[in-house]
């Protein structure tokens, strides 16, 4: 069949799925087959909105395959999540947005059914990258739901990338909190695989953005923390973020400057340049007003 | 001259077995030095040095030093050192090259140093008394002894600016080391210390230049370090590239494996079934019936044309 009309060969499918008194069963296995056909005829007719249904019920039918008929199991669930993934792209083009999310959801469990970590991960990521700009939160979640899946399965260091991608998310959302925990998450991923030059940069990061958020002391438990590490307590990284805290307790506007040029911090995520860039937020001489009211009160406890 | 020759002799005569050897003795010389040719005064003169050498208290140490006297041993030492000293005290005045200079100058300065610390010996020697020796020899020894600090000290060593400052307040600590800091050219602050050089124009010039090129050696060595940092940084993020990708390597080894395998099964497969379609048996077969057919058509072509 050369290219025969789509819409006669929707027709024809719907026929076929389609419950009547002549037909007792649906036969899935063309009418999936018509479908995928119709929709390739409507992609190439840049009629996103039929070949988006389209895709949907040839993947639905796919699904139905697999139910129906046990040899084909292993196959279908597969070809269902390669449609489904190209009804969402569809819908992603027409900003359907929920139903980008759905589709990206439906297709990565139908990748987990075939036992592919992977491919859900990533079917998952492309669906938050499409949601970044439009609905950050559902994007945020749907790369954390990645990451799971990808440390579940053992390959956590895949999973850099989304830990990346979704810190600039944050960040972009001015959620700084969250930003820095998500880091010291990617801290541990990166731990896992000894991984320790993406380990220490992580917890480099999550200083610094606790510095940018001009929370000195969580910056300093921050620090603390981490130099339990012994990875991290050789290394540049902490090296330079000692630098950093010294300059800071000294107030010495110029000198932060200086640590933030310096290289440990040029080589993390722009996104983290960007905001050391900018220190220090605020007045370093509140820092020291505070340090200075704890002190006493320490001492008042002491005593 | 003739007459005085004939008119003197016969009382000098006479008054030599009287009077003491020396008046003799002078008397005599003076009475006669008018009749003496120039090799007659010579002699003469010699024989007076000889008589009156015993006054001469520096051949009387030389003399003496073979003998017991302590004293006079270290002196002496201590008399060729200084002069061995003043020797090299001019010799570095003449020299050209600074380096060479410098050493002289340093190896004054320990000579010095090193004089100065026997002088107490010295002057405890002085004090004792040495048999053979008189009250007033004893007294020389002393203001000798005295005397040689100074001298000592007026050894040029190329510090004669400063001494001449500081003559005052330095002669206490004349007897304390000195350190010899001409092998440290450079002090902190990089300034040359007036007391040990005099700074020529060459001097300053070479270190205008030096401090010059160690800073332009410092700015190329800052600029090696952050390249090395990011190559550095570049290496670490690929070692955990490759480690990110050793396990995918391994997976598409394995399936790539697998697919080679059950090529090799499917061309068998394949193989035998060619085989076996393409058997001689078959061919005849089919060609024997082919004929079959075309004589059958052949005869049926032939019935119908008639």
């Amino acid at each position: 069949m050369a290219t025969p009309d789509p819409d006669k060969l929707m027709a024809k499918a719907d026929k076929l799925t389609k419950l009547s008194f002549t037909r007792w069963t649906a036969d899935w296995k063309n009418a999936t087959s018509l479908y995928e056909q119709a929709a390739i005829g409507y992609r190439f007719r840049k009629d996103n909105e039929k070949a988006k249904e389209a895709f949907e019920k040839a993947s639905k039918g796919q699904e139905m395959i697999s139910s129906d008929c046990n040899l084909d199991k292993l196959d279908s669930p597969w070809d269902a999540a390669k449609h489904m993934e190209s009804a969402a792209a569809l819908a992603k083009e027409l900003g359907h947005w929920n139903e980008v999310s759905d589709f990206y959801k439906r297709a990565s469990e139908l990748y987990r059914e075939c036992g592919r970590a992977q491919p859900a991960s990533d079917a998952l990521a492309k669906g938050a990258s499409a949601l970044e700009d439009v609905v950050p939160d559902e994007a945020i979640q749907l790369y954390t739901d990645a990451c799971v899946i990808l440390e579940e399965d053992g390959r956590e260091q895949m999973a850099f990338d989304l830990y990346r991608a979704a810190t600039s998310v944050y960040v972009k959302l001015e959620r700084y909190a969250d930003a820095a925990t998500f880091l010291l998450r990617w801290g541990i991923a990166a731990d896992k695989c000894h991984a320790v030059n993406s380990q220490c940069k992580a917890y480099l990061s999550a200083i610094i953005i606790y510095l940018y958020m001009h929370d000195f002391q969580q910056a300093q438990k921050c620090y603390n923390d981490c130099s339990q590490i012994g990875a991290f307590l050789s290394s540049d990284q902490s090296r330079c973020a000692s630098k950093l805290f010294s300059a800071y307790e000294e107030g010495d506007v110029e000198e932060i400057k200086r640590v933030a040029q310096s290289s440990p911090i040029t080589h993390l995520d722009h996104v983290i340049i960007r905001l050391a860039r900018k220190l220090p937020t605020g007045d370093l001489k509140e820092l020291n007003k505070e340090e200075a009211k704890e002190e006493v009160l320490d001492e008042n406890d002491l005593t | 001259g003739l007459l005085f020759l004939f008119h003197s002799p016969p009382p000098p005569r006479e008054s030599h077995l009287h009077c003491s050897e020396e008046r003799g003795d002078r008397e005599e010389e003076l009475k006669t030095i008018s009749k003496m040719s120039v090799i007659d005064i010579l002699t003469r003169v010699d024989a007076i040095c000889k008589k009156y050498d015993k006054y001469d208290v520096d051949k009387l140490n030389a003399s003496n030093v073979s003998g017991d006297d302590a004293f006079a041993r270290l002196y002496a030492s201590i008399e060729s050192d200084i002069d061995s000293a003043i020797q090299k005290a001019e010799r570095a005045c003449q020299e050209k090259n600074r380096a060479a200079a410098v050493a002289l100058n340093a190896e004054i300065r320990r000579t010095k140093a090193r004089l100065s610390e026997e002088i107490p010996k010295l002057q405890r020697l002085a004090l004792k008394k040495v048999k053979g020796l008189s009250k007033e020899e004893l007294a020389i020894r002393n203001d000798l002894v005295l005397a040689l600090p100074d001298r000592i000290q007026s050894i040029p060593d190329g510090s004669t600016n400063g001494a001449k400052q500081t003559g005052s307040w330095t002669s206490a600590s004349h007897m304390e080391i000195r350190f010899d800091s001409t092998s440290d050219l450079v002090n902190a602050d990089g300034m040359f210390e007036s007391e040990y050089f005099q700074q020529t124009e060459e001097s300053s010039q070479f270190r205008q230049e030096y401090e010059m090129r160690k800073m332009k050696q410092d700015q190329g060595l800052d600029i090696i370090s952050e390249g090395l940092d990011t190559l550095k940084n570049m290496a670490h993020d690929m070692n955990e590239e490759l480690d990110r990708q050793v396990p995918l390597m391994d997976e598409i080894d394995s399936k790539v494996d697998k697919a080679t395998s059950d090529l090799k099964n499917t061309n068998v497969r394949l193989k035998d079934t060619v085989n076996q379609l393409r058997s001689s048996r078959n061919f005849c077969i089919d060609i024997i019936l082919l004929c079959i057919i075309l004589g059958i058509a052949a005869y049926l072509y032939n019935v119908l044309k008639k």
